[in-house]
C-alpha cells in the first residue's frame, strides 16, 4: 500500500531519513514511534509530499507520490486523511464547517448534504453537539477529534496521525486510542500512526518500527517489539517503564 | 504551484559580495514567486462567482472596503486640508488662493489620492492579511488545505485579490473626494475662498487623463499588496516572532514597491 524505496532526506548537514526503506500493508495500522527529532514527522510529511525526498522513492499502491505533480498530486492526496499534530482547524469557521470543509471546496455537494455527512462524522468521533462551535470553544481532545472528522469525511484509504495523543492527558490519550482502532475496523483503512506516547503504539499498532538516526532499526509486531533485544529498542522501553520499574519503585526510601 | 516549502539551509560564507549576491538573488527569486503565485490567484479569479468562493469574496470586500472607511475618512480629510493650506497660503502671497481648488483637485486624483489610499490599505489590511496568512502557515492550516487537495491560492489569495482590486480604486475615489471636501473647508475657513469658487476651479482645471491614471494606480498598488502580503504570510517560518517579521516585511516592501511603481507610472503617463 506504502513503500518508501531508499529514501533519504537532509536538512542542512542533518540527515534526518537514512536510505530508509519499509512497506506498510493494506489495512494496518503502523505505528512510527522515536525520539524528537528522529524523522517521524518528516516521514509522514513525505507521504502526501508536504516534503520531497533527496534520494529514493514512495510508491501509493501504484501511484509515484514522490514524483507527482498538479492534478496527479492533488488525486493521490485525496487518498488520504491527516490530523495535524496541533489539529490544524480553521479558527474562523465552526466545527461542522471545518469538517465539510473538503465537500464544500472540493466537490459540486448540496449545502445541505455536506451538513449531514459533517454531523454523521462527528458522531462517529463521539462528538455530536459541537457542530455550531468555534476550534476556540473545544479542548485540546474535542480539536483533535473534529480534525478526525474532518480527515475521514472524504472516506479516504490510508488515515496518517501526527502525534494524536501529544499534549492529552491519559484518559484523552486513550479516547483517540480507542477512536484509531474503531476507524481502522469499521472504515476498514490503512492507518500511519506517529507518536511518542508507547502506551498507545502497543495497544493500536499492528506492526510498530522504530525509527532512530534516520533508519528503523525494527518493525515488528507489539509483541515482538517488547521482545525485542535491540539497544535502542531496550532504551526506548525502559524509558518507558514497559520493561524496567522506576527507581522509586525498586529503591523505595 | 505548491505552497508549502521544504526548510532551507544555507551555507554560510564570510565572504560580503558572495552574501550581498545571495541577497539579489534570493529577493529576485521570492519576487518571482510572488508573481507566479499573484498570476495563479488571477487565474483563479473565475471561479469568484461560484458557490464556494462567493462568501469568501464577499468577506473579503467588506473587510477591505467598509472596515478601511473610517480610517481612510480621517487621513483623506486631513490631506486635503494640509494639501489646501500649505498651497493656499504661498498662492495667497501672489493673491492667486482661488486656484487652490485645482492644486488640491489634480494633486489628490493624480498623486496622493492613491498613494495615500495604499499606504493605508497597506498596513492595516496587508499586515493583517499576512498575520492571517502566516499564522495559518505556522499552525500548518495551509498544510492542512494541500493535504485536503484544495488550493490555497484559490481558497485564501483569490479572495483578497478581487476585493483589493475592486475596493482599491473605490477607496481612491472616495480619498479624492473626502480631500477636496477637506480642502473646500480649509479654503473656506481659512482662506476666504468660498466653496462655489473653490469647486468651480477644481472642476474647470481637472482632466479625466488624472482620474483614470490614479484609478490604474490604486489597482496596480491593490495587486501590489496583495501579492506582497500573501506571499509574507506563506513564507511565514519559526512561529510568533515569524508571524511579527512577515507583518513588517509586509508593510516595507509595499510601502517601497508603491513609492516606486508609483513614480514609474506617473512618468510613463506625464513625459
Amino acid at each position: 500500500m506504502i513503500r518508501f524505496e531508499h529514501v533519504s532526506k537532509q536538512f542542512g548537514s542533518k540527515k534526518v531519513l537514512d536510505d530508509l526503506s519499509f512497506e506498510i500493508e493494506k489495512g494496518e495500522t503502523f505505528v512510527i514511534i522515536g525520539r524528537s527529532g528522529m524523522g517521524k514527522s518528516v516521514t509522514i510529511k513525505h507521504m502526501v509530499r508536504l516534503l520531497s525526498p533527496d534520494k529514493g522513492r514512495i510508491w501509493i499502491g501504484d501511484d509515484l507520490v514522490s514524483e507527482a505533480r498538479g492534478k496527479e498530486l492533488s488525486r493521490i492526496r485525496l487518498r488520504f486523511g491527516l490530523l495535524f499534530q496541533g489539529s490544524a482547524l480553521l479558527q474562523w469557521l465552526t466545527a461542522g464547517d471545518n469538517v465539510g470543509l473538503p465537500l464544500r471546496q472540493g466537490s459540486n455537494m448540496p449545502q445541505e448534504d455536506v451538513d449531514r455527512l459533517a454531523e454523521e462524522k462527528l458522531k462517529l468521533v463521539d462528538l455530536s453537539d459541537v457542530f455550531h462551535k468555534h476550534p476556540s470553544d473545544l479542548s485540546g481532545g474535542m480539536q483533535k477529534r473534529v480534525g478526525l472528522a474532518r480527515a475521514i469525511i472524504t472516506d479516504p484509504e490510508i488515515i496518517l496521525y501526527d502525534e494524536p495523543t501529544s499534549g492529552l492527558d491519559p484518559m484523552t490519550s486513550r479516547t483517540i486510542d480507542a477512536l484509531i482502532e474503531s476507524l481502522r475496523v469499521k472504515l476498514g483503512v490503512t492507518s500511519v500512526v506517529v507518536t511518542h506516547d508507547l502506551h498507545s503504539a502497543l495497544s493500536i499498532g499492528t506492526r510498530i518500527a522504530l525509527l532512530e538516526k534516520g533508519k528503523m532499526v525494527e518493525i515488528s509486531t507489539p509483541q515482538e517489539f517488547i521482545r525485542s533485544k535491540h539497544p535502542a529498542v531496550r532504551d526506548f522501553l525502559d524509558a518507558n517503564f514497559i520493561t524496567k520499574k522506576p527507581d522509586w519503585e525498586t529503591h523505595p526510601s | 504551484m505548491i505552497i508549502t516549502r521544504e526548510p532551507e539551509f544555507l551555507p554560510e560564507t564570510p565572504n560580503v559580495f558572495a552574501r550581498l549576491g545571495r541577497a539579489v538573488l534570493l529577493s529576485c527569486r521570492e519576487s518571482g514567486r510572488a508573481l507566479l503565485m499573484t498570476g495563479e490567484a488571477f487565474l483563479h479569479m473565475r471561479t469568484m462567482f461560484s458557490t464556494r468562493s462567493r462568501f469568501d469574496v464577499m468577506y473579503q470586500l467588506y473587510i477591505t472596503g467598509v472596515k478601511s472607511l473610517g480610517v481612510i475618512t480621517v487621513v483623506a480629510l486631513f490631506t486635503g486640508m494640509i494639501l489646501a493650506l500649505q498651497t493656499g497660503l504661498e498662492l495667497r502671497r501672489f493673491s492667486q488662493q482661488v486656484n487652490i481648488g485645482t492644486a488640491v483637485c489634480v494633486s489628490l486624483t493624480r498623486e496622493m489620492g492613491p498613494f495615500m489610499t495604499a499606504l493605508i490599505v497597506a498596513a492595516s489590511v496587508g499586515s493583517a492579511i499576512a498575520a492571517q496568512l502566516g499564522t495559518m502557515t505556522v499552525s500548518e492550516e495551509v498544510s492542512a488545505l494541500e493535504i485536503m487537495s484544495i488550493s490555497p491560492i484559490r481558497f485564501l489569495v483569490m479572495p483578497r485579490l478581487v476585493a483589493l482590486l475592486v475596493m482599491m480604486p473605490l477607496l481612491t475615489v472616495y480619498t479624492d473626494i473626502i480631500g477636496i471636501i477637506g480642502g473646500a473647508i480649509v479654503g473656506k475657513t481659512q482662506l476666504g475662498v468660498s466653496f462655489r469658487a473653490y469647486f468651480d476651479n477644481a472642476v474647470a482645471f481637472a482632466h479625466n487623463k488624472d482620474l483614470y491614471v490614479g484609478l490604474f494606480k490604486a489597482m496596480v498598488f491593490g495587486v501590489v499588496i496583495t501579492a506582497v502580503s500573501c506571499h509574507q504570510g506563506f513564507c511565514t517560518k519559526d512561529g510568533a516572532v515569524g508571524v511579527g517579521l512577515a507583518t513588517r516585511k509586509t508593510v516595507i516592501v509595499s510601502f517601497l514597491t508603491i513609492l516606486v511603481l508609483g513614480y514609474i507610472i506617473t512618468r510613463v503617463f506625464y513625459k
